[in-house]
């Protein structure tokens, strides 16, 4: 029933068939509640995740089909991102695989975990942001642009080594704030159009805008980075949020700032107990 | 001075001239209101609601074919401010304020409500 969520090239498809199948009852499961309380008067989801998934079918389901067959490009993305993880850059003499095992062993599952709180930044750390602080502070190598072709593949690589663990970020403690904030964002209205990111995949979530069918945010951040076609390339969740602000004429705001970063935090955690499952692939 | 009062009279009677059918006209056109709703940068009407001859039209408002044989000629008043402002009828609704956040010009409301009102002359 998760299946449709795999747009994995053939190799991906058994191995992620199967972890997916161990993972999802007691994924669902554990995500009982819609989170806590901060104020804000929250919408009900307006569908199921299993009727979201079945309207998917519907309405890409033949075009997603197709593209199994033909593989995700986004494939191509990650085997680079493995091949930057083990290049030697900047004054130390070191690579990521230096510190993190030659196949990111000391890395598995560890993205499951994040977006997650750090003190040492008092805010929201994202997989993004501490490749480039790893970068800088371990390697003394130039961090990497946001959404430039090398930082996505190493992000997309790093998040892959957590694939078919289930996402489990936590909001307690000092996180709770951030977390706040992100859904203070989520629920804004926001551009000329007047439009919050919740009205349309919280409250008419399973409804169409115009060819578009408006997704449950339970799905959001379980399969970035991905292959957008529209993009006609393979970018990040917070490129998403860029598009969606721009879509209501609002102010996109710059990659990993903290707003983006709360907000990664708020919808990942609406994905907690769902599998990672990257490199993604959507419309 | 005299020469001052021709010129301000000549702009008197330009201004009655250029724009007196104008203002008689008001209310709207409603072929320039068929393009405002259809077009994506504009109303982008389409995007919510069924409106005529729209292939891909999106159901998260009510079909506008189906609502406007609630509306009538004494309900021009109320759809215009529906159109400016929808939330002065739902505080909470998706529709974009299309009047108060200048997404259309007045002109455009008036042209979209004409075009509205016509779907129940059609038939
Ligand atoms: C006008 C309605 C609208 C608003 C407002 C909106 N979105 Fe979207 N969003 C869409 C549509 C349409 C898509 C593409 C289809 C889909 O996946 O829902 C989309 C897709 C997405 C996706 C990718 C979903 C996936 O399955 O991969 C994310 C993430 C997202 N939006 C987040 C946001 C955030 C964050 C905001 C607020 C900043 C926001 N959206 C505001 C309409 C909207
Ligand atoms: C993003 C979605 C959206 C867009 C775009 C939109 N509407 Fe709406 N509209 C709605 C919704 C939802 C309602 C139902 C009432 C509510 O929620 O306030 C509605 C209600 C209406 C109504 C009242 C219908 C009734 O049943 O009495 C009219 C008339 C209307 N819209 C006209 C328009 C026109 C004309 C445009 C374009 C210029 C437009 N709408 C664009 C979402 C939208």
């Amino acid at each position: 029933m998760r299946r449709f969520f795999h747009f994995f090239f053939k190799d991906y498809l058994i191995l992620t068939f199967a972890i997916g199948l161990l993972v999802a009852g007691a994924g669902r499961s554990a995500f009982a509640g819609a989170g806590p309380a901060s104020g804000i008067k929250e919408y009900k989801q307006n569908i199921s995740t299993a009727e979201y998934e079945k309207r998917y079918n519907a309405v890409y389901g033949k075009f997603t089909e197709q593209m199994a067959e033909q593989g995700n490009p986004a494939g191509f993305v990650l085997d680079d991102g493995r091949d930057l993880f083990k290049k030697v850059e900047g004054s130390a003499g070191k690579s990521c695989a230096s510190c993190h095992g030659e196949n990111g062993e000391k890395l598995e599952g560890v993205a499951a975990a994040y977006p997650k709180y750090d003190p040492a930044i008092k805010g929201i750390n994202t997989v993004a942001l501490q490749i480039n602080r790893c970068r800088k502070d371990h390697m003394g190598a130039p961090e990497l642009k946001y959404e430039s072709y090398n930082q996505v593949a190493l992000e997309l690589y790093v998040k892959s080594l957590s694939n078919g663990v289930p996402i489990n970020v936590s909001i307690d403690g000092p996180a709770r704030p951030f977390y706040e904030a992100g859904e203070a964002y989520y629920y804004k209205r926001q551009g000329q159009l007047n439009m919050s990111c919740a009205i349309c995949h919280v409250k008419y979530a399973g409804h169409m805008i115009r060819a578009n069918l408006l997704s449950n945010n339970r799905h959001h951040a379980d399969h970035w980075p991905g292959y957008r076609l529209k993009w006609g390339k393979t970018g990040s969740l917070q490129k998403r949020f860029r598009g969606c602000n721009k879509k209501v004429r609002a102010k996109p705001l710059p990659f990993q700032c903290e707003t983006y970063r709360d907000l990664e935090l708020y919808l990942t955690y609406q994905a907690n107990g769902l599998p990672v499952e990257v490199p993604g692939f959507r419309m | 001075m005299r020469k001052g009062k021709i010129t301000a009279l000549g702009l008197a009677l330009a201004f009655l001239f250029l724009f007196l059918p104008a203002a008689a006209l008001a209310g709207g056109n409603a072929a320039d209101g068929k393009k405002v709703v259809d077009t994506k940068k504009l109303g982008n009407c389409a995007a919510c609601h069924v409106v005529p001859g729209m292939e891909f039209p999106g159901d998260v408002g009510p079909n506008l074919v189906e609502a406007m044989k609630n509306y009538s000629e004494k309900d021009r008043t109320m759809l215009r401010e529906r159109i400016f402002d929808e939330r002065k009828f739902n505080p909470d609704t998706i529709m974009p304020p299309f009047g108060t956040n200048k997404i259309l010009t007045s002109q455009q409301i008036d042209d979209v409500v004409e075009y509205l009102l016509s779907f129940n002359n059609k038939k």
